[in-house]
């Protein structure tokens, strides 16, 4: 009998994909983990039980996380579907959205440097409103992009049927436009808030260490060799993204296929 | 005249796509268009409809000047060749969609769309997706979404293009009926030749962006350049 491996190989890898995971949330309860101890000298929800209170700031970093990304993941996608449709009519339209791969050309560290003299001037040094503005330019540019691909002869098509139909161009926005585009918009949503929430270099020149997002305290942690806490703030750092990912298989891909 | 349409000239970076456009239509009346690809036809509708501006001339619909008037208020429909469904929306509230634009009450919605949806023969498929009709079906809808509105002109732009022959007839057959029903005045697009000769009550031929409309369909058949000629003699060498 012929014997197959297929099984044991899949388990294998599943496993090499999912020790980091399971290896991080271990972790996140453990703490007096030193070499060659097999087992943790503690083990329990004490480092959980620190995000309630004020000394590691893991709970205000978290919030602070979360109004950010919410800022920019929907700012950036409302203004990159309707500035799209813009620059989708106008006649230098090639020209327009190569300018929108500017923020790529260069390093995000770079970019924040390039951005940090004009935003000192203006008073957004230093602030939540300042990180919530640099990731807008960052993020703003992908949903141009990524809206590129939405605008054709089809939807200008759908624009003109209901114009003649009698409908004004709110109308059409709101009972055409949003939802053949409700899909695309939900995709954007997600994408720029995952470019947001995981965002560092900018943010960490134009926050200067006053905007401590989730991603800059891993950061700190991991410097001041505090694996467990980065642990534990990395378990909080991809628990949104997968809150989204579930609402993005249940309800846009599902409409997809 | 219901509809006059007096020297429209329309140019495409320095190319005359449009060239002095003269004619006229009475109400109730179809014209139909017949032309190659390319003549300026498509282009001639976007026009009438007011989806494109002409460089110059005048369009008058019941006397009134609707040149530069918006498309959303002439009262004008656009038909596609492409039916352009609503995806997110079923076959009765495609068919609505116009009276809900209007702000229509609902009782007046229901009986409308109910009594279009019987005389467009789509019995049972009022709660049906796009994708779960047909094309000839999705052809229907397209045209009850369009003639519910009560439009003072209907443009159809090579509507049944993209069907097969049979539904072809049939959808023919059906708005012959529905433009006597609901006394519809239309200007009807097609590069077939019988269709613009059944569907039209006059018969216009676009080329090169001028249109001549002819008198009667005899003058239509007479002349060399609608190719009536050629294809009669092409029937007549078939019988032997």
């Amino acid at each position: 009998m012929k014997v197959s491996w297929k099984p044991y190989i899949l388990t294998l890898i599943v496993l090499l994909i999912g020790f980091p995971f399971i290896f991080m949330v271990l972790l996140s309860f453990s703490s007096s983990w030193r070499f060659p101890d097999i087992l943790p000298g503690y083990f329990g929800l004490k480092n959980w039980v620190t995000i309630l209170g004020s000394e590691t700031g893991l709970l205000q970093s978290f919030i602070i996380s979360v109004v950010i990304s919410l800022s920019v993941g929907m700012v950036s996608t409302f203004s990159g579907f309707l500035i799209s449709r813009a620059v989708f009519y106008h006649k230098r339209r090639r020209i327009l959205t190569l300018f929108a791969y500017f923020p790529y050309v260069l390093a995000p560290v770079v970019f924040g440097a390039c951005l940090s003299f004009f935003f000192l001037k203006i008073g957004l040094f230093g602030n939540v409103t300042g990180v919530i503005v640099a990731q807008f330019l960052v993020a703003f540019p992908y949903a141009l992009i990524f809206f590129g691909s939405f605008w054709n002869k089809k939807i200008k098509s759908y624009e003109d049927l209901v114009a003649t139909l009698g409908g004004t161009p709110r109308q059409t926005f709101f009972k055409v436009l949003l939802p053949l585009a409700k899909s695309m918009l939900l995709i954007c949503f997600f994408q720029t808030f995952l470019i947001s929430w995981f965002e560092y270099g900018l943010t960490s020149i134009i926050g200067v260490g006053k905007v401590q997002t989730l991603t800059i305290k891993v950061f700190l942690f991991i410097k001041e060799a505090n694996y467990y806490y980065g642990a534990l703030s990395c378990c909080l750092l991809i628990f949104p993204p997968v809150v989204l990912l579930y609402f993005n298989k249940r309800y846009v891909f599902k409409n997809l296929v | 005249m219901f509809l006059e349409v007096q020297n429209i000239v329309k140019s495409f970076n320095n190319e005359h796509v449009v060239k002095e456009l003269d004619f006229s239509l009475d109400a109730h009346k179809t014209l139909s268009i017949l032309g190659k690809s390319g003549c300026g036809k498509t282009t001639m509708l976007k026009i009438i409809a007011g989806l494109v501006e002409p460089d110059s001339g005048t369009i008058s619909l019941k006397g009134e000047n609707i040149t530069h008037m918006r498309p959303e208020k002439r009262n004008i429909v656009y038909l596609y060749q492409e039916d352009l469904l609503f995806p997110h929306l079923n076959a009765f509230e495609n068919i609505s969609f116009g009276l809900r634009l209007k702000k229509i009450p609902e009782p007046q919605i229901k009986e409308k769309v109910n009594h279009i949806i019987a005389s467009l023969e789509l019995h049972g498929q009022a709660t049906k997706m796009p994708t779960q009709l047909s094309g000839g079906q999705r052809q229907r809808v397209s045209f009850g979404r369009a003639i519910i509105t009560n439009p003072s002109l209907l443009l159809l732009d090579e509507p049944f293009g993209s069907l097969d022959a049979g539904t072809r007839q049939r959808m023919q057959s059906l708005f012959k009926k529905l433009t006597q029903e609901y006394d519809i005045t239309s200007l009807f697009v097609t590069h077939d030749l019988k269709e613009a000769v059944l569907m039209g009550d006059e018969i216009g031929y676009m080329r090169a962006g001028m249109l001549q409309v002819y008198k009667n369909k005899q003058d239509f058949i007479n002349d060399p350049d609608t190719g009536v000629q050629e294809e009669i003699e092409y029937w007549k060498s078939l019988k032997g």
